[in-house]
């Protein structure tokens, strides 16, 4: 036993695994009981307690490749924010997360029955985040004087009185990576914007100096992040759906852990004899 | 000369970028708006720059016939495709270069991505192995957060998920914060060296 898992085929054993574990519990429509966290209960209550008509700004900071765990995200905080008709405006520092965060703002926004230019905005993509964060600082409408479809901005209901972060009630920066950190050091710092971040769970640990420092109020990450937001929405999404795969996958590589510790005291066992 | 005149650039608007921080009139900020604008046009040239110096090297190892020539092609294609459909129909909703961007790349990319996951449990397979204290320690802290904020951390124990909190909002984070310490130290070292003609890179 311990021969043929310390062998080639063992790598295989350990990806059939994987595969069954991320792949079986996705065809099983069972939803697992779970609470919200403190971390996204106070996501939540940032966006639950911004008055109607407030203005988000939504940063699609995010590559293709992180999409099928954001999505869940994304939705979830759109759908809260439109709830609470919030003013969303989406823009992308990213160029891959520009088409894919259209659809998904468009999408949502088509599900709660919004109107472009009324109630959301799409900027689409900006190069070189550090000078557009900045630009922002000093005036949006200038930065963005057109929306991602050639439109002209400055008559538009939706950005009506607003000129920089001072009218912006919360930036919302959706990202696989370090995009945070150009928000906390030229947003936050300089210009004191409130700031909320939406990550890939592996991030997550990057970002909890600033959230004790209180330069990011709060973050979301991960499909468990998305599946507690789900159920405080009270809307069923694709987090809800993933959790299951996403902790039998975690159970699976644990039990990898293990077997990998056995086999390693097995071969030294056996060495010793 | 030409690198004493970039140097001079580099200093004046070093200097000018820190000073504008503290000092805000409105001439300040026209020229810090200003500088704004051309950081993005000369990043938005650097794109053009960066995909013609990628086509520039891939076309030569396709005329040098090395063994990479297929992916080679493969790239140049792909670039040239982008590009192409991008001017001709433009980039919108409907566009080829959006569905191509749909169902070729996003595709391709979650596909690499998801690969991490296989690659991920064989390292840990490997990689967990216990065979010291401090490796145990970092065995135990990995199982504790990997099951504390799995699903099924809070019906294994309602305390397990508040442990895995406490390891990654303690320990994680003292790491974490000494690490950015050192990055913000770090950053400042280099800025000034850059500005003071120290480091110069475009020698």
């Amino acid at each position: 036993m311990s021969r043929l898992l310390s062998t080639f085929s063992a790598r295989h054993l350990v990806f059939l695994v994987v595969l069954l574990a991320a792949t079986i519990p996705l065809l099983l429509n069972i939803r697992l009981t779970h609470t919200a966290s403190d971390e996204t209960k106070h996501f939540y209550a940032n966006i639950d307690s911004l008055p109607s008509g407030s203005v988000v700004l939504m940063s699609f900071d995010f590559e293709a490749s992180a999409f099928a765990e954001i999505k869940p995200l994304a939705e979830a905080v759109l759908r809260h924010c439109f709830r609470q008709n919030l003013r969303v405006i989406g823009l992308s520092l990213f160029a891959e997360g520009t088409a894919l965060g259209e659809q998904t703002l468009s999408r949502i926004a088509r599900e709660k029955g919004k109107v472009y230019g009324t109630d959301y905005l799409y900027l689409g993509f900006r190069p070189q985040c550090t000078s557009a964060i900045l630009a922002i600082g000093e005036s949006l409408p200038k930065e963005f004087p057109t929306d991602y479809f050639g439109a002209a901005t400055a008559t538009m209901p939706v950005l009506s009185g607003v000129t920089n972060y001072d009218q912006i009630a919360t930036v919302i920066s959706i990202t696989d990576g370090g995009m945070p950190t150009y928000w906390v050091d030229y947003a936050v710092t300089r210009y004191h914007a409130r700031l909320q971040t939406v990550l890939t769970a592996t991030m997550v640990t990057s970002f909890y100096p600033y959230i004790s420092s209180g330069q990011i109020q709060s973050l979301i990450a991960g499909l468990k992040g998305a599946a507690e937001y789900e159920l405080l929405l009270n809307e069923s999404g694709g987090g809800g759906r993933g959790l299951l795969a996403q902790s039998v996958s975690q159970i699976a590589i644990l039990a990898i852990i293990l077997a990998g510790n056995m086999v390693g005291y097995l071969d030294r066992r056996r060495k010793w004899q | 000369m030409t690198n004493r005149l970039a140097w001079i650039a580099t200093l004046v608007t070093g200097l000018f970028m820190m000073a504008q921080y503290f000092i805000k009139t409105e001439a300040t900020n026209a020229i810090y708006t200003t500088l704004l604008d051309y950081y993005q046009i000369i990043f938005a040239v650097s794109m053009i720059v960066g995909g013609i110096g990628l086509l520039k090297q891939h076309s030569l190892k396709v005329q040098r016939s090395s063994q990479q020539r297929g992916y080679s092609l493969i790239t140049i294609t792909a670039i040239l495709f982008m590009v192409i459909v991008a001017v001709i129909s433009g980039t919108g909703a409907t566009s080829p270069y959006q569905w191509a961007f749909n169902n070729l790349q996003a595709p391709m990319q979650a596909t690499t991505f998801s690969l991490l996951a296989f690659f991920v449990a064989s390292a840990a397979y490997r990689g967990f192995r216990v065979k010291s204290a401090p490796a145990f320690v970092l065995a135990l802290a990995a199982i504790i957060v990997l099951v504390g904020k799995s699903g099924f951390g809070e019906m294994i124990s309602q305390q397990l998920p508040a442990i895995a909190g406490w390891v990654l909002n303690n320990p994680s984070t003292a790491a974490k914060r000494g690490i950015l310490i050192g990055v913000g130290i770090g950053s400042v070292a280099t800025a000034l060296r850059v500005i003071l003609g120290i480091e110069r890179s475009y020698r």
